[in-house]
């Protein structure tokens, strides 16, 4: 049974990805990650010294601070943020900087759908323009089921609305590895298969469940080989100086 | 695009690495002692990658992972640009861009003793070097070299500073001298000091000497060897009239 999306893409089918680097001033790494019409900048400052009243001081400690694009900030901007804290907290490393404090500032540009998950992009890119050690980085998808419980991937507002629940899925990064096939593992499973952050709504069962985790990964590469490959054209036009 | 997956290159050596990226394995590197300098970090049996940038290596044993930021983290024997926040007991506090401000024992200037140290206002520029940086404590500075001399080190007066990226900061301090300060310096007569941390100070006798070298400086980060030369002569014909 095929779905028909409206802009014609394949259900599986990612919108057009951009994103760049280093675009605002004053903060010390910043990017802009839009994929079709939703649209995330994200700012770094940091690390900088002291760490709030109930961190933990021996670990790097982060804030995020999330602006919608209209509104005031309510529950939904605070669940914003504590997810997205999280998923920071997991893919840096916290024990180079102990006790330093890192702010990202999520602003929305546009929403379109799958807003979550472009947020999870630029900030991953706003990290690596600032510098901060990380362990590796983030993908993020949205993953979501029709009633007729057909998969679709990176839905936008319109279709959204119509699915009877979605998955906003965090997995690592694919990474390039010296090591011979099949040595990086880590208790058995190649580290590639971990999973970071799962938030879902709406009602499914659990088969649909990891039907969705599996599509979801099986995108993420696309989206690690785009970062790759816009960071090292970043780097090739800004550094013929050597 | 991902398919390169199936087989594992050989070396990522002078090759832009994510973080994630394993560069090397030490598994069959058994008696070597290995050198990891800036974002590369060790797990268990590899070495992986902590930032972005260009993995680089140097014999006989120093890897690193070479990218430009517009924070600094602190290494020892850094020549850096610092700012006094704050003079507490023994020591100055001063800022150098990096996570955690720096400390600078009041003894450590050319002569100084107990009764005859040099007293520094809040928001002196200061020429330092980095002498110790641990995890989790404040990097400390000084401004004597290992001899004891002052050498380059102490206050900066007058003149102008100006923050730039660490890369830039970089190239400007390789020799042979950047070719931007090279042809600079065949027609203006100027004073610069470059900290590893971002900070750029220039003087000159008149202040429009001092701000084309400054925006020649600050343009030069984008450009090659070639590119450079031709911006500081066209920037030159510009005020020569």
């Amino acid at each position: 049974m095929e779905i028909d999306r409206e802009d014609g893409r394949t259900p599986n089918q990612l919108r057009p990805l951009a994103c760049s680097r280093n675009i605002l001033h004053r903060p010390h790494g910043s990017a802009s990650w839009s994929q079709g019409d939703t649209k995330v900048l994200a700012a770094v400052y940091g690390p900088k010294a002291g760490t709030k009243k109930n961190e933990n001081a021996e670990k790097a400690c982060f804030e995020v601070i999330w602006k919608p694009k209209t509104g005031q900030i309510g529950k939904v901007e605070k669940e914003y943020e504590m997810i997205m804290k999280r998923t920071i907290q997991s893919i840096c490393v916290l024990t180079v900087n102990p006790n330093t404090t890192t702010s990202v500032i999520i602003q929305v540009v546009h929403d379109d759908g799958s807003l979550l998950p472009c947020a999870i992009n630029a900030a991953c890119a706003a990290l690596v323009d600032a510098g901060i050690p990380m362990k590796h980085l983030a993908v993020a998808i949205c993953c979501c089921l029709a009633d007729n419980g057909y998969l679709v991937l990176d839905p936008n507002k319109l279709e959204e609305k119509k699915m009877t629940a979605f998955a906003y899925l965090v997995f690592p990064n694919t990474t390039l590895s010296v090591l011979p096939e099949g040595s990086s593992v880590a208790e058995g499973e190649p580290v590639e298969h971990g999973i970071i952050t799962s938030v879902t709504h709406g009602v499914m069962s659990v088969d649909d469940y990891f039907l969705c985790v599996e599509n979801g990964r099986a995108a993420t590469a696309s989206l690690s080989a785009f970062f790759r490959k816009n960071f090292q054209q970043s780097q090739k036009d800004s550094s013929k100086a050597g | 695009m991902g398919t390169e997956v199936s087989t594992s290159p050989t070396s990522l050596i002078d090759q832009t690495v994510v973080p994630g990226d394993i560069v090397l394995d030490l598994s069959n590197m058994t008696n070597q002692t290995i050198k990891l300098g800036s974002g590369l970090r060790q797990d268990n049996d590899s070495i992986s990658a902590m930032r972005a940038g260009k993995l680089r290596y140097s014999k006989p044993n120093k890897y690193w992972v070479e990218s430009s930021h517009k924070r600094y983290i602190p290494r020892p024997e850094d020549h850096v640009l610092g700012i006094v926040v704050d003079c507490k007991g023994e020591n100055y506090w001063v800022d150098i861009k990096g996570p955690q401000l720096a400390l600078l024992p009041v003894l450590a200037f050319e002569g100084a003793n107990k009764r005859n140290y040099p007293k520094f206002e809040v928001s002196t520029l200061l020429y330092t070097r980095v002498v110790k940086t641990n995890t989790g404590m404040n990097p400390e500075l000084s401004c004597v070299d290992e001899s004891g001399k002052a050498a380059v080190f102490g206050p900066l007066k007058d003149g102008f500073m100006f923050e730039t990226s660490t890369g830039l900061s970089r190239m400007l301090l390789s020799s042979p001298t950047c070719p931007v300060l090279e042809a600079l310096g065949k027609k203006l007569s100027f004073e610069t000091a470059f900290g590893l941390n971002g900070r750029c100070w220039v003087h000159a006798a008149a202040p429009r000497i001092v701000i084309i070298v400054a925006n020649a400086l600050m343009n030069s980060e984008t450009l090659s060897g070639t590119q450079q030369r031709i911006m500081v002569e066209k920037l030159l014909e510009k005020i020569s009239d």
